[in-house]
């Protein structure tokens, strides 16, 4: 029944025999109900959260189709479908819960998707070292839900949080939205197991650091699935938080709210959440504000005595730039909002295309980065909005956060390209880097060797290495050949 | 039949569904085929001709629980995709497609009026013409009588003047399963046997039976007419009103399971914790989850007939959630059944009330 769906960046499949003989085989290894080429599991892995497939599936196409789904319960088991996988050249790509948004789990080469989702335990909460050892497929809420039980949290908060899992976190590199007190997800890992191409497993040792060499295991966060699998992790937990303090200010211009956060970051204060909004998505998110100054939301939280400290580093750094205090409740409003996305459903219904680009900014081309970006977009046609947040905050930048939204009529996808070429282009020229952490995926991969040069050469070198067959989901991070989606 | 809301239908295939953590289906099978966005992806497939019914398609989209647990979150607030499921799967028996498994439950419901066969529990009793009708419920009679016989046992106490009859199913299940014309036949024969009785209140223990009348009779042009009242709040209301006086109870730690159509459908939360709360030496203490925020016991949408090892599966997810020590209480004939499991000790509220009488 799948051939009948046109699948729009399918480059190749393997041979149907293959496939049901490695379906045979890993069967017999795993066990039949963990294995499935129902055209429904098929249907139901080929596309992300990525707005090319939300495009296509209204008009009834897919990006591409894997053959065959598999739900591994086991390191062992990942260990032995990736050495099957490996032996034979067949396509593998992992899946988490599907809310990457740049393509990353589109099969381009058919093969298999290996669904982490079955591999969902806590392994260890360890009370004395605050940390906790859980299996990558389990879904974030969930993760939070069971540390928060046991009177921790994870402190990583990505607005992903109910929909994606601990393994998509790693795999992407993902940030959280309390990310400036807790870190994020490369700060929180302290080891992790991953299985290579060819089913060889490691796994580093649970210690606060080591100088034993590079980790081997954090070259596995942000790969995207292209060195291997990674099946478990060992990341930081916290005590929940004794005192949390909300406050908003406003400030007249983006450039006194970018220089007061600079400020309060090189004293030392280390808020969890920090956003500052230009003036239209201040209009956009807190209507009560208007649409003429920038607002700035801040949560503060941990021991008590801690919290109330960072708060008068805060105050004398926001005075300094003359905020206007707004109050803890438009903090309370986003802390109730923050999760929802219904709007994509509703404006791409009405033929609208919509995406958020993140970048990496430092202080001193925050700003020229957020001018320039929003310029390029506003020159695309078809634009109707490009708004932007910061947040992510560190002593030496911000991620910048940018919202499009355009209304191009027939052609959606040359829009979507252009859109993204205008935004890369300005991104690059500024100094920034293309992406703070929704990641590669596929759509991304093509600006990667202007953002990294020779070490696009390195990461590649890297990968023939450990997957010498190029089975590990091929055309993703900017490396091999994609021959249907390009610039 | 209605309409499938395709508007409603597309915002959820479009979302990457922040519901996801609360679908027990897709919790326990880690299948995207059955996430919440995975199923409206396919009923929306359907519905633009893209898709064909077959087996594994409306296998997929009966993998709902009608639990609810995906509204939660849900920020499309005129969403309810388990009726948007459900007008879907009702399309299907025109292509004859249907889930084997569950062919000898709809022979049961044709020759019995039961999905579990022959009729165990009692059958009509009571004082014929009396005010109060007792709706028992075919869960109920086929595998937990003991309720049935609390709340009788109950209302005599109470000295309620009441009746049951020769009830059939309501229904529920055959529509559940895609067969509306067997649930509509059901329904006109029980309505029949409602209407004979003369009583001008209905009370109901089982939560499928309760939403079955208000919610699916008045589709079915089978409107009842009296006063449907579920069982927690009818039972309440006879303490409030000191027709019962429970003394100090033999359970001591109890946790109380919301079911789902008593927590998100009737809003009924707090009416089983006020009862709880009158009966002298009872400790109540949370699960996990609990209130509207409960989580399916795996008995929704007749889970237990047609998916059995995913309603276990759901049930031991669930169980994880109660103290160890704590006795379960539920308002539900299926969440009875399913929380039921080796080591567990489940009453239903009218027991435990009846035994503190």
């Amino acid at each position: 029944m799948t051939d009948q769906i046109r699948a729009v960046l399918q480059e190749s499949r393997v041979e149907q025999v293959e496939i049901d003989r490695y379906a045979e085989e890993v069967s017999a290894l795993i066990g039949t109900e963990k294995v499935s080429n129902n055209h429904i599991d098929i249907l139901s892995t080929c596309r992300d959260y990525w707005p090319v497939s939300s495009i296509w599936m209204l008009e009834g196409a897919v990006p591409a189709l894997p053959q065959l789904v598999v739900w591994p319960q086991t390191t062992e088991e990942v260990s032995q479908i990736l050495a099957l996988a490996h032996e034979r050249r067949i396509p593998v790509v992992p899946y988490g819960e599907g809310s990457g948004a740049l393509g990353g789990v589109v099969p381009l080469k058919g093969g298999i998707m290996i669904d982490m989702k079955r591999m969902n335990r806590i392994r260890e909460l360890d009370h004395e070292n605050l940390l906790v050892t859980v299996e990558c497929g389990l879904n974030g809420a969930l993760y939070e839900e069971q540390l928060n039980r046991s009177g921790y949290t994870g402190g990583h908060f990505p607005q992903s949080l109910r929909c994606s899992t601990v393994g998509g976190w790693l795999a992407c590199r993902a940030a959280g939205q309390f990310s400036t007190r807790y870190g994020k997800i490369e700060d929180m890992v302290v080891a992790a197991e991953a299985v290579l191409a060819d089913g060889t497993v490691f796994r580093e040792r649970s210690v606060p650091r080591t100088a034993t060499g590079p980790r081997v295991d954090h070259l596995f966060i942000g790969s995207e699935g292209v060195l291997g699998v990674i099946t478990t992790a060992t990341l930081r937990i916290w005590p929940l938080p004794e005192k949390r303090h909300l406050a908003s200010y406003t400030f007249e211009k983006l450039e006194d709210g970018l220089e007061a956060i600079r400020m309060f970051m090189r004293a030392g204060a280390r808020p969890a959440v920090v956003r500052l909004y230009d003036a239209q998505e201040t209009g956009n998110h807190f209507p009560e504000l208007g649409d003429k100054r920038c607002a700035l939301i801040l949560l503060i939280e941990g021991a008590a005595a801690i919290v109330n400290g960072e708060k008068d580093v805060i105050e004398e750094c926001v005075s300094a730039r003359n905020a206007e205090d707004t109050g803890p409740e438009h903090v309370k409003h986003w802390l109730e909002t923050r999760f929802n996305i219904s709007a994509a459903s509703r404006l791409l219904q009405k033929g609208a295309v919509l995406d958020t680009i993140e970048v990496t900014t430092n202080w001193h081309n925050a700003y020229s980065t957020y001018s320039a970006m929003q310029e390029a977009l506003k020159d695309v046609e078809g634009t109707m909005l490009a708004s932007g947040h910061w947040s992510h905050v560190y002593p030496e930048g911000a991620a910048l956060y940018i919202t499009v939204v355009g209304f191009p009529g027939d052609d959606k996808i040359v829009y979507y390209k252009n859109i993204w070429q205008s935004a890369m282009t300005a991104c690059l020229a500024e100094g920034a880097a293309i992406s703070h952490h929704h990641g590669i995926g596929l759509h991304r991969g093509q600006w990667m060797a202007e953002e990294h040069g020779k070490g696009l050469d390195v990461l590649g070198r890297i990968k023939n290495a450990l997957d010498p067959h190029g089975i590990m989901n091929p055309g993703k991070l900017g490396l091999g050949e994609v021959r249907k989606w390009q610039k | 039949m209605a309409e499938v809301n395709m508007e409603e239908l597309l915002n959820c295939a479009l979302c990457p569904n922040i519901c996801r953590c609360e679908c027990p289906v897709l919790q326990v099978s880690g299948r995207e085929a059955v996430a919440p966005s995975g199923k409206a992806r396919l009923a929306a497939m359907l519905q633009h001709k893209q898709l064909n019914w077959d087996e594994p398609v409306f296998e997929a989209i009966s993998n709902c629980l009608s639990c609810r647990g995906c509204t939660i979150y849900c920020p499309f607030t005129e969403l309810s995709l388990c009726d948007e499921l459900l007008n879907t799967r009702l399309a299907a028996k025109a292509s004859g497609i249907r889930l084997p498994v569950i062919d000898p439950c709809i022979s049961n419901l044709k020759n019995y009026g039961s999905p579990y066969g022959q009729k165990g529990g009692p059958s009509a009793a009571g004082k014929k013409g009396a005010e109060v009708l007792y709706f028992a419920g075919c869960t109920s009679q086929a595998n937990h009588p003991s309720s049935i016989d609390a709340a009788r046992k109950l209302l005599n106490k109470a000295g309620v003047s009441f009746q049951m009859i020769d009830e059939d199913c309501c229904g529920y299940p055959a529509e559940v399963w895609g067969d509306q014309e067997l649930a509509r036949q059901l329904a006109a024969e029980n309505r029949r046997k409602i209407v004979d009785s003369g009583a001008s209140i209905l009370v109901t223990n089982c939560p499928e039976c309760w939403l079955t009348f208000t919610d699916r009779y008045p589709v079915w042009e089978q409107d009842l007419p009296l006063e449907v009242i579920d069982g927690p709040t009818y039972f309440l209301r006879l303490l409030r009103e000191g027709q019962l006086k429970p003394k100090k109870s033999e359970f001591e730690k109890i946790s109380y399971h919301d079911p789902c159509i008593w927590a998100r459908a009737a809003k009924k939360t707090d009416e089983p914790r006020e009862i709880l709360s009158l009966i002298p030496g009872i400790n109540v203490q949370e699960p996990l989850s609990y209130g509207e925020q409960t989580r399916c016991c795996g008995g929704g949408s007749m889970f237990q007939l047609s998916f059995p090892e995913t309603a276990e599966a759901i049930a031991e997810r669930r169980l994880a959630e109660f103290p160890e020590d704590a006795v379960i209480v539920t308002a539900c004939p299926f969440c009875r059944e399913g929380l039921l499991q080796e080591g567990r000790r489940v009453l239903e509220l009218v027991e435990i009330l009846e035994q503190s009488c």
